[in-house]
């Protein structure tokens, strides 16, 4: 159809040779990218996991060994359960707060620009530097125990203490970085929200809460949970700000999934080992994505 | 037609609701305000702290509630001094730079490609592209690194800049940025006679300028402030990126102060970008949601 709207001149020999191929042409540098580094590796990571694959390179089959070995390992239960942990402190936390920032910028009615890009503010650094601050932050002569110290308290434990207390001071770490994005996101979301729904609320005496809980909960729903499933596939890959903050203790206490992916392969070269679970991270955001689309699948019908 | 626009103005609202609708908005907007003076302390006070640790002297800090009575360069200019940190540096910079480019080039490429052309399996592609979304970096880590030092490529740029460039987002981001072009560009330009490459140079890299900017400065990030992967495959000090160096830093538990100068140094490219283009990054997010 189209080819008769615009009427291309006589197709010449040019033409007809060029014209197959030229696709392929295009996007041949990104397809050589993608076979090599991640399509191969794809698949080499569930092939390396039926082998005992060392640093040296040399490796036999072994079967189903290494997820034999992984489901007798307390380590790896120990790592899932801090990392589902750190998520169940990390995700609502990041929510809350992605939201709360939201819903005001939405409502300030000066300076939202300025509030808008200092809040924003952390998202542009690394993980490692937001690590380096926070450590001096929770450090027993830092800024938060400096703070505690004068109304008579502490110092508290941040990144020493139980689990709990360093799994949530790790979260906050991660919620100070990155919740500008969610927020962002959110934002984009509250802009959506009809204008006059609004005001007819307004007109019938809604309170601000009432509002909030009413219609915007609801309207912002499949924002949510967008906002929801991203997080928590983040919170699952957690590593950098564990690794630089407490090397995964105190006594494995922060010791989580990539941690231990890293800490088998690159401390013990056990690298079969270390793409079993590899493919174990893998399966648990494939569950998650899965989640995602069943419920929204769900809502949409 | 002009049936479904814009509803008139709603016909007076009585003027003194109006008026008590305004001033409970105003009270409630200082609350805001407030609220949201706490939440920006909460983001940018660590920024500040790096920067007062930077410039005082070792040993004379952490009481934190006030300034240092001293002030002094010495952080600074030690961590410049010693050649590891300027070496970091200019690797991060090769890193993200060399990145940015092969990425935006190669990614428009295929975009284009997914978006203007009709070549065998060219669906099939693009979902396995976009497939590999799915697969955290995490995941691969092992099997790309005894990839890539079967190829020699530890300790080398190829090996820590190369196996970063296929990026899926990239590609996509750039595809549904073409198709949404106008159609006629394309045709008038098949007519003027343009070969394939003119049309890619003169029509799609000038019409993708907006993107392509947006794009650059989300790669430049992800790789500035990239961590695993450089960790894993830079293993001499001399091929340290930023991060990476830094973490050493950290781990060698080298004085305080020394260690907030180079995090306040490392930080600086990304706050110029953030001071220059937060506008333009904070849209993109709403409108494309790329995400860190």
């Amino acid at each position: 159809m189209t080819l008769q709207r615009t009427a291309p001149p006589r197709p010449s020999w040019r033409d007809r040779v060029r014209d197959p191929g030229w696709g392929l042409i295009f996007v041949l540098p990104m397809l050589v990218l993608f076979v090599i580094f991640r399509f191969v590796p794809s698949l080499g990571a569930l092939g390396m996991s039926f082998t005992d694959y060392r640093l040296s390179g040399d490796f036999s089959f072994v079967g189903a060994e290494n997820y034999r070995r992984l489901i007798e390992d307390d380590l790896f239960f120990d790592s899932l359960r801090v990392t589902l942990l750190y998520a169940l402190m990390y995700v609502p936390l990041t929510l809350v707060v992605s939201l709360g920032t939201a819903t005001m910028l939405h409502h300030v009615v000066r300076g939202r620009g300025l509030f808008r890009g200092l809040l924003f503010l952390p998202y542009v650094t690394s993980f490692v530097m937001a690590g380096i601050i926070w450590i001096w932050i929770y450090d027993s002569n830092g800024l938060v125990n400096g703070v505690l110290d004068r109304f008579g308290l502490g110092p508290a434990p941040f990144l020493t203490g139980n689990q709990a207390m360093v799994l949530g001071s790790l979260a906050v770490v991660s919620v100070w970085k990155s919740f500008g994005y969610s927020m962002l996101i959110l934002l984009a979301g509250l802009k959506n929200i009809p204008e006059d729904v609004m005001e007819a609320a307004t007109l019938d005496g809604a309170g601000a809460w009432a509002k909030f809980r009413r219609i915007t909960l609801p309207l912002l729903r499949p924002v949510i949970f967008f906002v929801l499933v991203i997080e928590t596939i983040v919170a699952f890959q957690v590593f950098d700000t564990i690794y630089v903050m407490t090397g995964g203790g105190p006594a494995r206490a922060s010791y989580g999934l990539v941690y231990m992916l890293y800490d088998q392969g690159f401390k013990f070269f056990d690298f079969g080992y270390a793409a079993t679970i590899g493919v174990m991270l893998f399966l648990v955001v494939l569950v998650i994505s899965l989640v995602q689309r069943y419920v929204l699948d769900r809502e949409n019908t | 037609m002009t049936t479904l626009t814009a509803p008139p103005a709603p016909a007076a609202t009585s003027s003194a609701a109006t008026g008590r609708r305004r001033r409970r908005r105003s009270g409630a907007n200082v609350w805001l305000t407030v609220l949201l003076i706490l939440a920006s302390v909460f983001t940018v006070v660590p920024f500040v702290a790096v920067f007062v640790l930077a410039i005082t002297p070792e040993g004379a800090q952490t009481i934190p509630q006030r300034l240092p009575d001293e002030v002094t360069l010495d952080n600074l200019s030690a961590v410049l001094s010693a050649s590891s940190f300027l070496r970091w540096t200019l690797n991060s910079f090769v890193y993200s730079i060399v990145s940015v480019v092969v990425i935006l080039l190669t990614a428009a490429m295929a975009g284009y490609a997914f978006a203007r052309k009709r070549f065998p399996g060219s669906n099939a592609l693009m979902w396995s592209f976009l497939a590999t979304l799915m697969v955290p970096a995490q995941a691969t880590l092992i099997p790309m690194f005894v990839l890539v030092s079967r190829m020699e490529g530890v300790n080398t740029f190829w090996g820590l800049i190369v196996p970063t460039l296929a990026n899926s987002q990239a590609v996509f981001l750039m595809r549904q940025f073409i198709k949404g072009l106008p159609d006629d560009l394309f045709d008038a330009a098949k007519i003027d006679g343009a070969g394939e490459w003119t049309v890619f140079w003169r029509l799609v890299l000038p019409l993708t300028k907006p993107v392509l900017a947006t794009l650059g400065i989300f790669v430049f990030l992800w790789h500035w402030n990239d961590f695993l992967w450089p960790l894993v495959i830079a293993q001499t000090d001399e091929m340290r990126t930023l991060t990476v160096g830094l973490s050493t830093l950290n781990a060698e538990t080298v004085a305080r102060a020394r260690i907030m100068a180079s995090a306040a140094i490392s930080v600086i490219p990304c706050l110029v970008i953030f001071g220059v283009l937060q506008r333009y990054l904070v849209n993109s997010i709403a409108t494309t949601g790329l995400k860190g």
